[in-house]
Formats: structure tokens, sequence, C-alpha cells
């Protein structure tokens, strides 16, 4: 997470200070800077100095794009190419982006501004900028072929038009989409309401991100832009846990959080301790009258879901997808449960042949969490992080909303792990522990209504094991 | 004739006949100084019961020790039957080659007549004519003989050698082979052990489980396939090396064949230089050089036959008093039958015959190092791509697929899959280098112009699919 040291940082980037920009300033001396960042982190929100004021949001382990005014034109400068994307630490995924990193910077604007983008691509093939969601004139939409040509390598394409909503969008190509998506090209928009508007209320924090996922074998850096649906990181900002900031805030702030789904498949965004109401949608507001309360939204493809809360629980609370295997990273999707096959005295023999063999996943997958063993290069385990109670056997869409009474309004900072009242924590009992009552066997024809014919299987025996320690009691 | 000397003709012929004899112990020395790469000094004919005694005990300290190549080779030498028989033979071959320079025995006649009261006593001593005549022509071509004889007994020598190294290196690898093939059916057993586990605990499905247990069946049979080849090469081996059953149990071979050669043999060593020395050349230069001394001894015999002979008669008469009559006699076979042009003829074609054998011998002996030489560069190159590259390779592959496995991306399953692959590119290594061994031996061997028989096994390919989804 971010530091106020980084917010004046960032600010300065509207001046284009930080710029390491990519592209010659001379060959583009009538551009706006086409400003790079470098790091991964969540960066403080970039409040407006020029341009009509607004009240920012915070792109989750990303950026704001800083612009400059021309004429009462917003002007932002957008370069399309490769970058190095820190996915969590230890694992760094050569992708495509804007501006230095996947996805691209946050571009946040005010409805009825002009906005002009300019867009250069550095990438080794066509593209285009697609305003998911806009209304805009057709040639504006970013579709190659259909309403501009594709803007080649080396080349800059400029779009114009009026942000005429407001609302939360996205921006991606439309030119060789599956494999630029897949390649990481994509960012979001948000567009303030100019006015009080009866449908958008006010908020204390307000963050954005983008649901993405990516197929890169373990030990390789590339996604393999093929893969239809057996994707292996599932990221928010192209970002999997452990490297997903935290959503810190403040007790009772009215919290809004934005996500948008570039994946291919949809994903049950959950988060724990608190109700949400879905309060738009890239179509725009959701009328109060049609609003109801959930703690799990579902994000279709292509769609993108405005949730806001009051946080007025204390407290770290897991925020992910309901989808387990997307709160994994990189696992082999063909490997069978070992649970319940004990295999030490094979092991020996095992080891004998393969000498740093160990055995895992007979009780389960737990072992994963807490095993430390080499992994191939550029990868990250399936599941890992330390908690403050122990493992939490985590990996990708998954983050924690942290709640403080403390937390001062716009720090973004992390207040660490929760210190939770005392008595507020679960805790082992010591008492005795009687059997449970259970239900009469009752026999039961299995086969009432259903004539079998002479085909009748013998039934498999199914035993289950059941854990021995507390036999002791 | 009455003047010749006849009294001194006599030791004179025997003088002659000296000349020509045959020694299996200066042959073997011969032979050891020439190849000492082949006879490590150790060739001789154990004739006397104490040379057989101290035979024995240094093959018994050969014995005591996992044998080496070389040491294979010293013991065959030292102890085995087979190979004595065979300098046996060759003694006895060279023996006669020998007698064929002597000349014939002298023939005594001796008459006795008596006619009214005369006594007549006739004493004739014969030698064959002919054979004094084409003394020195027969005996040149004794040791033509002799020549070819020892010719024969370096090739049979290195013949024998050669098949020591071929079998010695059959057993290591095949041994060797053995070893890694017990590996393989060790993790095709853990494989199937779990695969029941996971069945009986209801992970696998019967044709999961199936598949693994018939990978096990494979490597046991595979094994077993593996352990006859074991055994069998190493009685070969036992065989050529004449080993007694007490010996066969003391017999240790080394773990693992030689390390290749740091560089292979050049090929510009390979160039006409290298046929000079090659016995089947020699062999056949000295058949043309004994068919032409032949045919230089037929144009005298095929002519005519003449016998000398020295005769000393005594006559008594009827008083007893006696009267010796000397002289001698000749006697000549008269050409009017065979003019013994047939005889000329064949003589002739032989050497003609004998002269292209030389040419055939030469250009075949320049194919064959050819055929060799390539055999053993290709062999050296596979076995080294092997050492050098295939099996660091694979072993990158497994300890990638050990990553793998701990970051759960492949099962057990497919770990032990990968070091049966693994294990499979070491048996085809071993291979690899068992080929370089083999073809090493029958290039030594073309070298010295005795083609071996061995015959090099394409080595398997396990570039196989890796074994991960
Ligand atoms: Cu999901």
């Amino acid at each position: 997470m971010s530091t106020r040291r980084d917010f004046f940082k960032l600010a300065s980037i509207a001046g284009g200070a930080l710029a390491a920009s990519t592209v010659s300033k001379v060959a583009l001396a009538a551009l706006p800077d086409a400003v790079t960042q470098t790091s991964p982190d969540t960066m403080p929100p970039l409040q407006p100095k020029t341009g009509r004021p607004y009240n920012p949001v915070v792109t989750l382990n990303g950026w704001t794009l800083p612009w400059r005014m021309n004429n009462g034109v917003k002007e932002f400068h957008l370069v399309a190419e490769p970058v190095v994307r820190e996915m969590a630490p230890g694992m760094k995924a050569h992708l495509w982006g804007y501006n230095g990193q996947s996805p691209g910077p946050t571009i946040e604007v005010v409805e009825g501004d002009r906005v002009r983008i300019f867009v250069t691509n550095r990438l080794p093939e066509h593209t285009s900028v697609h305003w998911h969601g806009q209304r805009l004139p057709n040639g504006m939409d970013g579709v190659s072929g259909l309403t501009q040509p594709s803007i080649q390598p080396g080349k800059t394409f400029v779009y114009e038009f009026v942000a005429r909503r407001p609302g939360t969008f996205m921006y991606h190509p439309h030119a060789d989409e599956m494999t630029q998506m897949a390649m990481g090209m994509m960012g979001s928009w948000v567009t303030h309401p100019k006015n009080k508007h009866p449908q958008i209320d006010d908020v204390d924090r307000d963050f954005i991100f983008l649901l993405s996922s990516y197929d890169i074998e373990p030990g390789a850096f590339k996604p393999n832009i093929m893969t239809m649906t057996d994707f292996n990181l599932w990221t928010w900002n192209s970002r999997v846990f452990p490297g997903i900031d935290t959503l810190n805030v403040r007790k009772n702030d009215r919290v809004r959080i934005r996500v948008g789904n570039l994946t291919m498949t949809n994903h049950p965004i959950h988060i724990h301790g608190h109700e949400f109401t879905v309060t738009g949608t890239d179509g725009g507001p959701v009328p109060r009258t049609a609003r109801w309360p959930e703690v799990t939204t579902d994000i279709a493809v292509g769609q993108m879901r405005q949730v806001e809360f009051v946080a007025d629980e204390e407290g770290d609370w897991s925020f992910h997808c309901h989808k387990s295997h997307h709160t994994m990273n990189a696992m082999g999707h063909n490997v069978p449960s070992m649970i319940g096959v004990d295999h030490k005295e094979v092991a020996d023999k095992i080891n004998k042949l393969i000498p740093a063999y160990m055995t895992m996943g007979d009780k389960g997958m737990a072992d994963m969490g807490t095993m430390e063993m080499p992994l191939p290069d550029n990868t990250l385990p399936m599941m890992t992080g330390e908690g403050p109670f122990g493992g939490l056997e985590m990996g990708g869409m998954f983050s924690v909303v942290k709640v403080r009474k403390d937390q001062k309004p716009g720090d973004y900072k992390d207040p660490g792990w929760f210190r939770h009242p005392k008595g507020t924590v679960a805790f082992e009992y010591a008492g005795p522990v009687a059997d449970a009552p259970r239900q009469p066997a009752q026999p039961v024809d299995a086969h009432a209504g259903m004539k079998h014919g002479t085909h009748s299987a013998p039934e498999v025996e199914v035993q289950v094991r059941k854990p021995q320690a507390h036999s002791r009691h | 004739m009455s003047h010749i000397h006849y009294r001194y003709l006599l030791p004179a012929l025997l003088a002659l006949t000296g000349c020509a004899s045959f020694d299996i112990d200066q042959s073997t020395q011969k032979l050891n100084q020439q190849y000492p790469a082949y006879t490590q000094g150790k060739l001789a004919l154990a004739s006397k019961p104490e040379q057989q005694k101290n035979m024995q005990d240094q093959a018994a300290s050969l014995l005591a020790q996992p044998l080496s190549q070389d040491a294979a080779v010293q013991l065959a030498l030292l102890n085995s039957p087979a190979l004595q028989a065979m300098l046996a033979q060759h003694q006895a071959a060279g023996a006669s080659a020998a007698q064929s320079a002597r000349i014939t025995n002298p023939l005594f006649t001796f008459e006795r007549n008596r006619q009214s009261g005369e006594l007549e006593l006739g004493r004739l001593l014969s030698f064959g004519l002919l054979d004094l005549l084409s003394l020195p022509q027969r005996q040149t071509m004794a040791q033509h003989s002799l020549a070819q004889a020892q010719t024969q007994l370096s090739l049979d020598v290195i013949a024998s050698v050669s098949q020591v190294r071929v079998a010695w290196v059959k057993a290591v690898a095949a041994q060797q082979s053995l070893e890694y093939a017990r590996q393989v059916g060790d993790a095709a057993d853990a494989s199937a052990i779990l695969a029941e586990r996971m069945h009986k605990a209801g992970n696998f499905n019967s044709l999961q489980a199936a598949r693994q247990l018939a990978f096990k069946a494979d490597a046991m049979a595979q094994l077993s396939f593996a352990r006859h080849a074991s055994l069998a090469t190493r009685e070969e081996l036992v065989r050529l090396l004449g080993l007694n059953d007490e010996q066969e149990k003391t017999l240790k071979l080394p773990e693992r064949l030689p390390d290749l050669p740091a560089t292979p043999l050049a090929a510009e060593s390979m160039g006409p230089q290298a046929t000079k020395n090659r016995l089947d050349i020699q062999l056949a230069k000295q058949e043309l050089d004994a068919a032409a001394a032949r045919q230089g001894l037929s144009l005298v015999s095929s002519f005519t036959d003449i016998e000398l002979g020295i005769r000393r008669d005594t006559n008594f008469d009827a008083a007893g008093h006696g009267e010796i009559k000397r002289g001698v006699e000749v006697s000549l076979r008269l050409p009017l039958f065979d003019w013994g042009d047939a005889q000329r003829t064949a003589m002739n074609a032989n050497t003609l015959g004998a002269s292209y054998r030389l040419q055939a011998t030469l250009n075949n002996a320049g194919s064959h190092l050819r055929v060799s030489y390539s055999a053993y560069r290709n062999m050296y190159d596979i076995a080294r791509q092997y050492r050098d590259e295939i099996l660091p390779l694979r072993k990158r592959i497994s300890a990638e697929n050990q990553l793998r496995y701990n970051g759960m991306f492949i099962s057990v399953f497919e770990l032990l899959a990968d070091s049966r692959e693994q294990i499979n590119s070491v048996l085809a290594a071993i291979n690899a280098e068992q080929q370089f061994w083999l073809a090493d031996a029958a290039l030594q061997a073309e070298l010295l112009g005795r083609p071996s028989a061995s015959n090099l096994n394409p080595v398997k390919s396990t570039a196989t699919a890796e074994a991960a989804h």
C-alpha cells in the first residue's frame, strides 16, 4: 500500500515530473506527456487540479492517468506497449498494457467533459481502443475495421468525444482482441457526475479494479493467449493474492467499489461482515427502488458492478471471488486427489528414486500452504499467505477490507492486522464432548418406483474414515 | 662318376636339411611384441605342468578383483583351454610346414644274389635328386608357409581377443542395464501400489488404476528380459574366458563401462597408411608369394623326376674271393605321357588367382575400414550426445518436474512416470556407450585386418513426450 509520500510524488505526476517517457518528446511535441508508472502499488487518489472538480477514485494496485487542459479539452495520452507486471512478489509477467502497467491507468473525467485521448501504438501489431459503455460518435467507438482503420505500430491516433453520462466504464482494444486482452490490455474509466445526482451518493472511499485472467505456465512469463477457459491466474488489476493490496477504510465510511469483468467467466464477488447494494452497472446508476441488499454479486463477462456499503464493522474482512478455484494461484488441474491414501512406506520407495519427493495431499491440500518447497522459477504457490492466526491458504482473487476506527480520512495506508476486543475471537473448547444425537437408521427401498430390470449393479461400498483424534475424550 | 666323393655327400646333405623348423614359443613371443594391445605379453602355450600352474595362479589373482577389459583379455590368454588348444593347433600346423622343407630320407637298398657258388651283395643308397635340386626352392616355400602360419596365428589370436573384448562390453553393459531396469521396476511398483490405494480410497476409477498396474506389468517383463540378458552375456564371457564352475562363481564385473575417450581417433589416421599393416593384406601377399614360388618349383618338378643312387656291389666268387664294384645310378622318369603342362597351367592359374585375391583384399580393406570408422565415429558422437546433452537435459526435466510436483502442478504419478522415462534414457545412454565400445573393438580389429563379427544395434530413442499434461 502506498504512503503519503507516494501521494505527493504522484501528485506531481500531473506536471510530468515522474515521467519516464518511452516516447520521444521531440516527436510528440504536440502531444501531452506520456506518463509511465513503474510501480504496481496502489497509488493515492489523483486530486483534480484543473478542470471540473470531482471526488477521485483509488485504483487497486493501480493509478490514475494525469491529463492536461487544452482550450477546455481534457487531453490524455495512452501508450499501448509491452510491460512487465509484477503479479505478486516473486512473479513477473511479460504482458501488454498501457503506460508501463497492465491494466493501464484509470481515466477519470467529469460528466460533460470534452475528452481528447491520444493513443500511441508501441506494440508489434496494430491495435485500437474501444471505450466500453460510452455514448459517443460511432467513429470514436474504436472497433478496428468497422469504425476506424487500426492503429499501426508506431502510429498515434486521436479519439475525441464528450463524456456524456456518469458511471463506471472500461477501455480495451478492439483489434486482435483475443490476443490483446489475454495479454493484459485494459483499463478503467470513471465519469463522475457534474452536479449532485439523485441516484449517485457521495462516498468517502471509491475503489476500482478490473477482473482479468491469464494462463501462464509455471516457470514461464508470458500468458498463453490460446487458452479459452483453463486459466491459472485469476487477477484483480493483473495482481493475485498475496499481491493484491488491502482496501483500507475508516469505520463508518461510505465505501464504493467498482468492479469490471474482462475475463471469460463470471465472478461472484463476495464481502464478509457487511451487506452492500449494487448501485450501478455500466448502464448507469441503479434506481434506488431497484436496489436490494446482498453480500455477493455476480459479475458476468463484460459487465461492471458498482457496490456500496457503510463500513460500520471494525475488523479484517475477507473480500474475494466466491468461486473457490479463483482464490487459488497456478495449480495442476489434472492432478488426482490423494485424500485418504496413506503412503508413507511407498514414499520411502519413491525417495530412493526421487530423493526430493515428499508426500502431499493425503490429508487434503492444506500441506501446500505450510510446506515451503522450491517451485519452478517465476510462479507462485497455489495457496499461500500468513495471517495473524496462521496460514491463509489463498491465492488469486482475494483481498481484505480493513475497517478501522482510527484510519484518518484520505489515508489509504495499511493499518496492519486487526486487534480484536477481548472475548471476540473464536476459541478452543476445553469441556467434555458428548456423542451427538443421531437419527435412527431406517430401511429405505432404494429401488422403489424404479424398475432396474435384471441389471442390478452391486452397491459400491463407501467407507467414511473419520479423523480419530477426538475419540480420546 | 667314380670320382665323386660320395663319402662327403651324405654329411653335406644332412647339413642342408636342418634349416626349417617351427617354434610356437618364438611365435607367441613375436605376437606379444607385435600386438601388445592384444596379447598384453601374456600369449603363451602352456605345455609343462609348472607353466600351467603358474598361469592358473595368475588367473586366480585376476579373478580376485572386478575384471577390467584388459584383465579379461589377460585372463582369457592365461586361462582359456580353447585358446591353448588353438595355439597347440598352430604348433602342429607350423611343424607340418617346417616338414615340407626337409629332404626325403635316403633310400638304402640291399641285394643278396647267389649264382653257382658266386655271391653277389648289392648296396644302393639312393636319393631323390629332384628333392635335392629343389631343396632351396622348397626351403623358400617352407619359409612362406611358416610366415603364413604366423600371420594366421596373429589373425586367430586377434579374433579371439576381440571376441573377449566384445563379450566383456556386452556383459558389463547388460549388468549395468539390469540395475536400471530394477529402478524402472521400483518406480512402476510404487505407482502400482499407490494406484491400488487410490482405487480403494475412491480417488481412482478402475481404468486409472489399471493403467498404473499395466506400467508395472510392463516394467516387470522388461526386468525379466534384462535379467536374462545379463546372465546370457555374462555366460558368453565365462565361456570365452574358459572359466570352470568354481572360477565362474568368483567372477566380478565392474559396475559400469569405461568412460568415453576424451577425443575419438581422427579420420586422418584411417588413411592408406593404416591398411599397410593389415594382416589380411599380408596374408594375401604371402599367398601370392607362395604361389609364385610354387610355380618356380613346378617348372622342374612338373617336368620330370630324377633319382640319384650310389651303388657299392660286392661279388664273391666260389672261392670266396671278393671283388667290389662301385658306381652311381641315375634314374629318370621319361616325360612321354605327361609333359607337366597341366600342372604348370594350374600353378599359373593359382598365382594369377592369388594376385587377384590380393587386389580384392586391398580394395575390401579400404571399404571395410571406412565402414568400421564410420561406426566408431558415429557411435562416439551418439554416446557423447547422450552423456553431454540428453542425460543432463533429462536431469533438468526431472528437476523441473520435481518443482512442478512441489507446486501441485503435477501428481506423484507423473513424477514417477518421469522418473521411469529418465531411467529409460539412462538405459539408452548405456546402450549408446556399449555400441561405442563394440565399434571400438571392431575398429581395432579392423585396423589389423580382422573384421569383427559384432553387429551394431541402433540406439533406441527415448525422447518421448513429457508425461505432464
Ligand atoms: Cu471468480
